[in-house]
């Protein structure tokens, strides 16, 4: 068994380093690359990503793969080599299940729908996108036709692939409740004295906001001995390896939150992929490799925690505040950090899902759950999409967006092939306060340490229940580890109405 | 025959492909690269840099090339097709004496040293590097083992910088070269020194690299295709010919230190951008370094340090900086053109950078022969700065540590700076020919015609042609060193009043 694991191992890193390597050609063209360099940097990240995909399919990957299988029964579940052994089967399969011709035919479609997507959001027009997106999800279905054996929802096989282990019926026995809650909880800030954020909206020169958000990035753990920051038109994180992690922000000198608040969910994403056990390095499975995060919504539950949990806490500006001030002098002289606190969180009900709120953001991913479910089950057309969206945001929010491009255009995903993504944004946001809860339980003496600005101890103990872990388990399973339970949405709830009971004076 | 280079031009386009994502991952290590992310980038080098070969030598590959190359004399020599086969048949039967392990070793010694140099560099502790530069020798002369050559390693090593190119060739060359600049050197220190104290001063980096843009852009680098970044050693990186980069450093203290690297690599860039089309993807939009330093030394030196390009540019550097509003034009080109024996490579005048070239070119020599301990490195350097120039470096960082090339690429790359001088004094007689007028247009401001002239008699041709095949279309016969002395000669004897 040995020998096959570390021939297996050998091929990985292979893997490991040419999708590290055509990462690292994706950021510089989100950063550094000069327009005119479009056309052969897509033939270069095309080139290695298919050598990766290549080599993790040959069929001699596949023969190790089969070969280490009966090691399973005398490994310990928990080690990283069961984990590999486990998990590389499970990419093998899918990768080997779904014809490659289809692959190449849905990355094809996904690349005219987006362009698709961006001239019709422009001309705020569904009907030049409806076409494109049906494809799009004509394709899905199909793909979906090759893994579906054994699924409740064919939906679930899409689930699967950013959230391994979660089905639509257990997402749905934690949204339905969690809903009805929101929507009250929406309606009982609607009807308090709103909050006044004029303190974020004054002017906050771009190069202060960079060194600012630097000096909080650095305090809550970002090592930039091993990562940057930059700027992007999209905030986002890459991780070529533990060593090299990197994170963009983008900015608005008349507000400070758009960028500060950006680069602390981005630093959380960011020390989740510092923190991955070194053990794990180069353990390159297709997609993605063993030592990255364990799933989309843990990766989220950790920038949440981050730029909301801690970011839009009051102890957490009892300690940044006065550096802020000293940041933008005389910019914020005269305000008090409790109204900088509230002007962080002020609720409103809005068009725009990366703009809103903690309390209305679950609505907007509800919203995006139940018509994909609809759309990959045939429950509904294509073509009555606007009408549906707009049925909903008038429903749970009670606005309706005057045109689709801020309504069912307003997001890259459907038309980048990103179906059953968007349940797992919320997931996260609920977890990440299951792990503020236990952590809370460990150490009762956290949010002192938060008012203090000491971090390290908080960092520690997600690096020890999370962050090494990599891809070894799934959210069920860490949930489990970690807290004791299932993920629950009781605790969600429960911090949403103290924290905004509080704001608002509910 | 189509099919198999439509099958050759699939293949080489893939490697190409990786090719250019190294290039990437070398200008990010440079420029953006965390300090602590060297050991896992120097995996990601090894393992496609060892790809890369893998593809270039592999047996589908042979035969596919030795088939065609049995074919080639059917295509018109200068087509590109032919230039795809017989560059590639001549780089793959070199490489394929390579073998892989040695090639991941190398690309994975390689960032680490980088590094390394880095830190013994600002440290100003040769000990630091010298591990690491041992390793390479080492590695370097397994190559050179490998590839076979008839007596001397660094043989092996040159033809990978300028194919064909011996130890003996340059060594006449240099040697040829040697005592007229040794005698020019001698002449001008003897004669009334130029005053260069207007290029001393405060000089604030934002405008230097606004001046730098400024210049690279007239001289007619794309900025639509490239970018000006800073790196502790100047450089240019082609990602492909739509991205090619350049870097500089600044040095707020004296003005041309970065200025005329901007032009140096700007003439790098300009020539890869400058490309045809047509060959993208083939690996001849690769071409031998002499070309390359030809070219970059072509806009540095002979337009760049000529009397007609600071005729039009000196105003708008006057209204930069305003130190230089009461300096007059030929006092600034003097001083520009200033000759004194120095320190370092980059920053060294015309008339003694050949000095600074001839040393290293001696001294890889001697290291890959056994000739001199690497221990010994900083002593020899400074014996032979002596012995050239008169003068001693104080510390290793402005001796032997002042270059990075030695921690980033096998030996053999220094000679082409020297030979690409020459040939591109050679280039200028062959362009003041045909087209008299070139330095009136200059001092116009006009340098699209000598960007459009070098790039349909140099640019275009990428890696089709060697050194001497470009030289004799370009200016009827292969590449020789007269003109260049000729050149330093009637430039510096103008200048300094010589007899």
């Amino acid at each position: 068994m040995q020998a096959a694991l570390a021939q297996l191992k050998e091929h990985l890193a292979r893997v490991h380093d040419l999708l590290a390597a055509a990462a690292v050609l994706e950021w510089d063209q989100e950063t550094f690359m000069p327009d005119g360099g479009a056309q052969p940097r897509a033939h270069q990240i095309a080139t290695l990503r298919s050598l990766g995909h290549r080599f993790f399919t040959s069929e001699e990957v596949g023969r190790l793969i089969e070969d280490l299988q009966p090691a399973l029964a005398d490994l310990d579940p928990d080690s990283d080599e069961a984990a590999l052994i486990r998990l590389a089967k499970k990419e093998y399969d899918v990768q080997a299940r779904v014809p490659s011709a289809l692959i190449a035919r849905m990355e094809e479609t996904e690349r005219m729908a987006t362009q698709t997507w961006q001239k019709a959001r422009q001309a705020r027009d569904f009907s030049l996108f409806r076409p494109e997106l049906e494809k799009v999800l004509d394709l899905k279905r199909e793909y979906v036709s090759y893994l579906a054996e054994g699924a409740a929802n064919p939906y679930d096989v899409l689930l699967d692939r950013y959230e391994p282990g979660i089905t639509s019926a257990q997402i749905e026995a934690v949204f339905t409740p969690l809903r009805a809650e929101l929507v009250e909880l929406v309606r009982a800030i609607g009807a308090a004295p709103q909050v006044d954020d004029s303190a974020a909206r004054r002017h906050f020169p771009v190069d202060a906001q960079m060194a600012f958000s630097r000096v909080v990035a650095e305090r809550i753990g970002f090592d930039f001995e091993h990562g940057r920051l930059d700027l992007s038109a999209h905030p986002f994180t890459i991780q070529f390896s533990a060593e090299d992690v990197r994170i963009t922000t983008r900015v608005r000198e008349n507000f400070l939150p758009y960028s500060l608040m950006s680069t602390i969910h981005e630093a959380g994403h960011a020390l989740y992929e510092q923190g991955v056990s070194p053990a794990l390095y180069r353990l390159g499975l297709y997609p993605e490799p063993l030592n990255t995060g364990a799933s989309m919504s843990i990766h989220e539950s950790q920038s949440r925690f981050y730029e909301n949990v801690l970011g839009r806490s009051l102890a957490f500006w009892e300690h940044f505040f006065p550096q802020a001030q000293a940041a933008f002098p005389g910019v914020l002289d005269d305000v008090d950090v409790k109204d900088f606190y509230r002007a962080l969180n002020r609720v409103e009900p809005s068009l725009i899902r990366t703009e809103a709120d903690e309390v209305t953001y679950g609505l907007h991913i509800m919203l995006r759950f139940e018509l994909e479910d609809a759309l990959i089950n045939g429950r509904m057309q294509v073509k009555d999409l606007p009408e549906e969206w707009n049925a909903r945001m008038q429903q749970y929010l009670g606005i309706v967006p005057p045109d689709d491009s801020v309504g069912v255009m307003q997001d890259i995903h459907w038309s980048a092939g990103l179906v059953g993504y968007f349940p797992d944004y919320l997931l996260g946001s609920i977890f990440s306060v299951q792990l503020w809860d236990q952590l809370r339980q460990e150490r009762p003496a956290v949010l002192d340490e938060v008012r203090r600005g000491e971090f390290a101890d908080i960092l520690a103990w997600l690096r020890e229940k999370i962050h090494r872990h990599g891809r070894k388990y799934t959210l069920p399973e860490l949930s489990e580890r970690v807290t004791g339970g299932p993920l629950a949405w009781q605790p969600y709830v429960h911090y949403l109405k103290t924290k905004f009971g509080e704001v608002y004076g509910l | 025959m189509e099919k198999k280079i439509a099958e050759l031009r699939e293949r080489v386009a893939k490697i190409m492909d990786i090719g250019g994502a190294m290039a990437l991952m070398g200008w990010d290590q440079e420029v953006n690269m965390p300090p602590g992310a060297t050991a896992t980038r120097a995996d990601q080098m090894a393992t496609i840099g060892g790809m890369l070969h893998e593809m270039q030598i592999s047996p589908e590959m042979g035969a596919l090339l030795e088939e065609l190359h049995s074919q080639v004399d059917q295509l018109d020599y200068d087509s590109d097709d032919a230039a795809l086969i017989r560059v590639g048949w001549r780089d793959y039967q070199k490489a394929v004496k390579v073998p892989v392990p040695l090639v991941m070793e190398l690309y994975s010694t390689m960032p680490v040293a980088r590094e390394a140099w880095r830190k013994a560099r600002s440290g100003n502790a040769f000990s630091q590097f010298q591990p690491h530069l041992e390793k390479l020798i080492d590695i370097e002369l397994r190559m050179a083992e490998a590839l076979g050559h008839s007596g001397n390693p660094y043989d092996a090593l040159l033809d990978f910088f300028e194919p064909g190119m011996t130890y003996v060739y340059i060594d006449t060359v240099f040697s040829g070269v040697k005592p007229q600049l040794v005698a020019l050197i001698k002449a001008i220190s003897e004669a009334d020194q130029v005053d260069d104290s207007c290029l001393h001063g405060h000089f604030a980096k934002e405008q230097q690299l606004a001046l730098g843009r400024l210049v690279a852009e007239k001289l007619g680098y794309s900025f639509e295709h490239g970018r000006l970044d800073l790196s502790t050693h100047p450089f240019t990186s082609g990602n492909s010919y739509r991205d090619v980069r350049i870097t500089t450093r600044v040095d707020e203290t004296f003005l041309p230190s970065s200025l005329m690297s901007v032009i140096h690599e700007a003439g790098h860039a300009i020539h890869s951008q400058q490309g045809s089309p047509t060959l993208y993807r083939t690996g001849l939009d690769n071409y031998s370094l002499s070309i390359a330093e030809s070219q970059s030394r072509f806009y540095e030196n002979v337009v760049g340090r000529s009397l007609p390009f600071w005729k039009y540019f000196f105003p708008q550097v006057q209204a930069l900086f305003p130190s230089l509003k009461g300096v007059a034009l030929p006092d600034f080109y003097r001083a520009i053109n200033k000759v004194q024996p120095s320190l370092i490579r980059v920053d060294a005048d015309e008339v003694t950078y050949g000095m600074h070239i001839m040393l290293r070119f001696e001294l890889e020599n001697a290291m890959l022969n056994g000739k001199v301990a690497i221990k010994d490195l900083p002593e020899e350097w400074k014996a032979r700065m002596e012995q050239y120039l008169g003068i001693v470096p104080p510390n290793d960082a402005q001796g032997v540590l002042q270059d990075i090339h030695w921690s980033m690429s096998p030996m053999g790359y220094f000679p082409t700076y020297l030979l690409g001088s020459m040939f591109a004094a050679q280039l200028w007689a062959a362009l003041l020919k045909e087209r008299p007028d070139t330095p009136a247009e200059v001092e116009r401001g006009e340098i699209a015609p000598i960007t459009a002239w070098l790039g349909e008699t140099i640019h275009a041709h990428g890696g089709k042609f060697t050194l001497d095949e470009i030289a004799e279309r370009a200016t009827g016969g292969p590449m020789e060193s007269a003109p260049y002395i000729d050149y330093l000669t009637a430039k510096y004897r103008d200048i300094y009043g010589l007899a």
